[in-house]
């Protein structure tokens, strides 16, 4: 029974996608479930509540969500399960520095755009490609960190990244305590040197960490833990700093003396993939959740319900101005240099702990 | 005056008395042994003296100086623990050098008063000694010793011998005595033991629930306790139950007998100690009265002789070669003599 | 001395329990670590099975030597601390009656189920300028304006100190509540005042139980990552906080292995010097 008002569901819902897939590849796909791996906690929550159950309905592909670990422990345990043949979860949401470190062993299975029609929409930097040109992985869900400062404590919204080298912020500044996860090498780059290209050689890294040394004297909190910065940054205890944008739209939204700026320089976009372990056996229903995400309206009501940034070009969204803003920006962004957190890792976690902690 | 006054002291924990108020007077000098079951109030007592506790009413007076508000550390009184409190983290000196130390005497003062106090307790050289490598009597010493080292007012020891062997602990009670004379200070000792508190002591102070029942030299508690209480807590005795016929005449179940000191009238109870009894085959004699023998032991040194007197017990004790031969179950008559009996208040 | 030596397996009976709990539970996971900390990192990936000492020499510097010494120094101080707080409270504790004991005890397991994250909060909003502590002093007149006492060192002891505080108190409580009170009444037969007694017999009869809860809070303090990162600047952030980065956030297991063993081997080492320091001078 369920299975016959899945199909039937699907082929209500996914139209002109359906026709392009073939049946063959439907009949084949319904049948199976799928192993779907999400970080944990918030995220995994939206998507048990609001995707889920209507990719269950549209495609009749049963879905068993599992919470991913933070970092790259769940890298290690796919790449661990994979050499034993066995796929924890058939397709993952993955970091952009895992994803290169899983290309490195080959760990994703190559994906088939041809089977993922609606990729063809999603932002070129978000589709994850090998060397060679074979697809990695496809963008799942994107966001974006910003310039967010308390209003109270800051009646005029900053404009730049480089007021936060202003004498004045003298220890009022919170900053993500890590390198691969503040991009503030990107910021930095972007702000003073003219763009990310600086970071291509070691000279121009150390450059650019001899001017993000300035800083130090203004920053009062390097965290790991986003909630410590937040309630400081409510509080007015760290009144700037850099911190999601969606969040803090949502505390805005509340009435919090907060607020998330996109700065002239642009907001750093950082994006998780949709990636399938070469291990698994699912990988055409895995193609179909992943096309199925692609989908504008599905970035849409991830936009909504999530509070991610979408994957694809916002004219392809029904998004009004307040909900797009809510979630991204027309600005540019700086985008990561992942290669670098891939190719120089030890290097720049050793120079970056002995800049913040010297 | 110089010596020890308890003026009204009394102590509650709570609720609880532990003591109702009592006055005593211990002369300078004296060996006082406060003697009773446990739970009467006798170490109370002497936690108050040396200022462990304080009195819940009355003052603590010595040689004429109030010293009720005293804290303890500043009394200088030499006390010896149940447990000993033995500091097990110091040596033999080092324990008995402790008071001297606290005072700051130098270290040469400190090691000349360890021998000196190790000899005085017999047991010289043994001051780099740890006090977990002695044998019981050895720290049983050592406690005295530190206790001692203060050139103390008062000494006071509470239940210093409990833990020692019957053998070991009769003598330490001579020594403890010989000590305290030739030093010549005040000293009190709790006590369970009445064998223990008739050795030593120069006053007995007999205690229960709280209250002094008799303060008086060892021969005279012995001799004429004042109560029931004392008689039988001390030593064996007949206590025996009576009505007064007529003045100085009381009246047994087994007939009538001369007692000095008897009230007018009404019931009264006196005590004979079982070595007073004598024993003899006919009756006419004065205090005489019928007995039947209900068991005979003995014990070697002397012998004991159970005797049912119209449904009173009497014991007889006697050396054992003057004992008869009777079996139980003998008719004989007991004398009471009646200088013997001694009265009982209610 | 055994008069007969085991002969057949079956002797062995009775250590083989606490043997196997002892291989389940340290043996097993330090070998895998002292194993995983030979391995090669693979750059940008994982790591395999190899001998390699590059991540011992990577270790080997004056900036992980500094921050070494900054862990070592900070366990230490929080374990001299959390132990001199907790030693005469406990002497108290164990001087009152069972009833109101109790309480106390509950108390303190109370504090000891709160986890660190809950702790690095509340002492974060503590010390803060606009919620803090600060504040009350403002409204009493002690202070002009509140100021903000975190992230920052002594936030991080503080923090820290509060976290062992009822470890040391509950592993301190046996022996006190053990120790013959009449020690104390004895020392102040003997003139020494309260305080005096404390110091001159409390404090040396138990210096073996000082000593063991001081090791036992200073190799706990040792092992904390998220009090350090929640109330400290990166200055503050001690060996075990970047051994964490380096698991969770560099995914370099080699080298946060290389840097867990050498702790776990200095701290040992510490461990057995303090305690051989402290039987040689129990001896004298």
């Amino acid at each position: 029974m369920k299975t016959t008002i899945g199909r039937r569901g699907f082929l209500a819902a996914s139209g002109a996608a359906v026709a392009a897939l073939g049946l063959p590849h439907i009949a084949k796909a319904q049948a199976k479930s799928l192993k779907i791996g999400v970080y944990g906690g918030y995220f995994k929550d939206s998507f048990d509540k609001h995707i889920f159950p209507e990719f269950t309905k549209a495609s009749g592909i049963a879905v068993e969500s599992i919470a991913e670990p933070t970092g790259a422990a769940w890298l290690v345990q796919l790449e661990q399960a994979a050499r034993a043949r066995q796929a924890p979860a058939d397709v993952s949401m993955i970091a952009q520095t895992s994803m290169l470190k899983g290309m490195t062993v080959d760990l994703w299975a190559p994906l088939d755009l041809k089977k993922i029609p609606h990729a063809e929409a999603v932002l070129p930097h978000l589709v994850n490609k090998y060397p060679d040109g074979r697809i990695a992985g496809v963008g799942a869900v994107s966001w974006y960190i910003t310039l967010v400062s308390n209003t109270k404590v800051f009646p005029a919204a900053p404009t730049s990244w480089a007021e936060m080298w202003d004498a004045k912020l003298k220890n009022q500044l919170g900053l993500l305590a890590l390198v691969n996860n503040s991009f503030l090498l990107e910021v930095t780059a972007a702000t003073f040197f003219g763009g990310t290209k600086v970071l291509d050689t070691d000279e121009g890294i150390l450059k650019v960490m001899a001017k993000l040394a300035e800083l130090k004297p203004n920053v009062k909190l390097w965290y790991r833990d986003e909630a410590q910065f937040e309630q400081a940054l409510k509080a007015g205890e760290i009144p700037m700093g850099q911190y999601y944008h969606d969040v803090t739209s949502l505390a805005a939204g509340d009435g919090q003396p907060v607020r998330s700026t996109f700065p002239k320089e642009g907001g750093i976009n950082d994006a998780g993939s949709w990636a399938v372990s070469k291990a698994s056996t699912a990988l055409d229903a895995a193609q179909v959740f992943i096309d199925y995400m692609s989908q504008p309206k599905i970035q849409a009501l991830l936009s909504r319900k999530v509070g991610t940034s979408p994957t694809i070009p916002r004219k392809l969204t029904d998004l009004t101005d307040a909900e797009f803003a809510a979630v991204s920006s027309e600005i540019p962004p700086i985008i990561p240099r992942y290669d670098l957190y891939q190719a120089k890792e030890d290097w720049l976690a050793q120079k970056w702990t002995e800049l913040i902690v010297g | 005056m110089s010596g020890l006054v308890l003026d009204g002291i009394a102590k509650s924990f709570g609720t609880v008395v532990a003591l109702h108020e009592l006055s005593l007077t211990i002369p300078q000098g004296k060996f006082v042994c406060l003697l009773g079951p446990s739970g009467c109030g006798k170490t109370t007592l002497l936690r108050l003296v040396a200022g462990l506790d304080l009195p819940s009413a009355g003052r603590i007076r010595l040689d004429g100086a109030d010293i009720t508000d005293l804290p303890a550390h500043r009394r200088d009184f030499g006390m010896v623990f149940q447990s000993l409190a033995l500091f097990p983290h110091l040596s033999v000196g080092e324990n008995i050098a402790y008071p001297l130390r606290i005072r700051g005497a130098s270290k040469a003062d400190q090691a000349a008063e360890v021998t000196r106090l190790l000899d005085l307790v017999r047991l010289p050289g043994i001051a780099d000694r740890p006090v977990s490598r002695l044998s019981g009597g050895q720290r049983q010493r050592v406690a005295i010793a530190r206790a001692l080292a203060l050139k103390p007012k008062l000494f006071l020891l509470d239940e210093p011998l409990s833990a020692l062997d019957a053998k070991l602990r009769e003598a330490m009670q001579i020594e403890l005595k010989l000590l305290q004379e030739r030093l010549g200070i005040t000293t009190i000792v709790v006590t369970h033991d009445q064998r223990e508190a008739m050795t030593m002591a120069d006053l007995v102070v007999v205690m229960s629930a709280g209250r002094i029942q008799q303060a008086a030299p060892p021969v005279e508690v012995y001799c004429h306790p004042v109560n029931a209480f004392v008689a039988d807590f001390i030593g064996t005795t007949n206590l025996l139950q009576g009505q007064v016929v007529a003045p100085g005449r009381l009246g047994l179940p087994a007939g009538e007998i001369s007692v000095p000191g008897l009230p007018a009238g009404g019931a009264t109870a006196i005590s004979v100690r079982p070595e007073n009894l004598r024993l003899h085959a006919e009756g006419g004699g004065e205090n005489r009265v019928a007995a039947c023998v209900t068991f005979i032991r003995d014990l070697g040194a002397t012998v004991e002789m159970r005797l049912d007197a119209a449904g009173q017990e009497l014991i007889l004790v006697m050396p054992p070669a003057d004992l008869p031969e009777l079996r139980p179950g003998a008719g004989v008559f007991v004398e009471l003599p009646a200088a013997a009996c001694v009265v009982l208040s209610p | 001395m055994i008069r007969t030596a085991p002969r057949r397996l079956v002797d062995y009976a009775p250590i083989a329990w606490p043997a196997l709990m002892l291989v389940l539970f340290f043996v097993l996971p330090f070998g895998l670590m002292l194993a995983v900390s030979f391995f090669r990192r693979v750059p940008g990936g994982f790591y395999q099975p190899d001998f390699v000492l590059a991540n011992y020499a990577r270790f080997l510097t004056a900036f992980f030597g500094n921050v070494l010494g900054f862990s070592l120094g900070l366990a230490l101080l929080v374990a001299v601390i959390a132990v001199a707080l907790a030693f005469p409270f406990t002497y108290l504790l164990s001087r009152m009656r069972r009833r109101q004991q109790v309480p106390w005890l509950v108390f303190l397991l109370a504090v000891l189920s709160l986890s660190e994250v809950i702790i690095g909060f509340s002492w974060s909003t503590l010390l803060s300028r606009t919620a803090g502590v600060t504040n009350l002093l403002v409204l009493i007149g002690l202070m002009d304006q509140p100021v903000s006492l975190s992230p920052g060192f002594g936030a991080v002891l503080t923090g820290m100190t509060y976290q062992a505080f009822p470890y040391a108190v509950l592993v301190l409580y046996p022996s006190l509540s053990r120790l013959d009170p009449t020690l104390t009444e004895a020392a102040r037969t003997l003139g020494a005042s309260p305080l005096r007694s404390f110091f001159t017999v409390v404090v040396p009869a138990l210096r073996n139980a000082i000593l063991a809860t001081v090791i036992m809070v200073f190799v706990f303090a040792l092992g904390s990552y998220l009090l350090p990162q929640l109330l400290g600047r990166p200055q503050q952030w001690t060996l075990s906080v970047l051994i964490t980065d380096q698991a969770i956030y560099q995914s370099n297991m080699p080298f946060a292995a290389a840097m867990a063993v050498f702790l776990v081997l200095v701290s040992l080492a510490l461990v057995v010097l303090s305690t051989l320091l402290g039987q040689k001078e129990g001896r004298t």
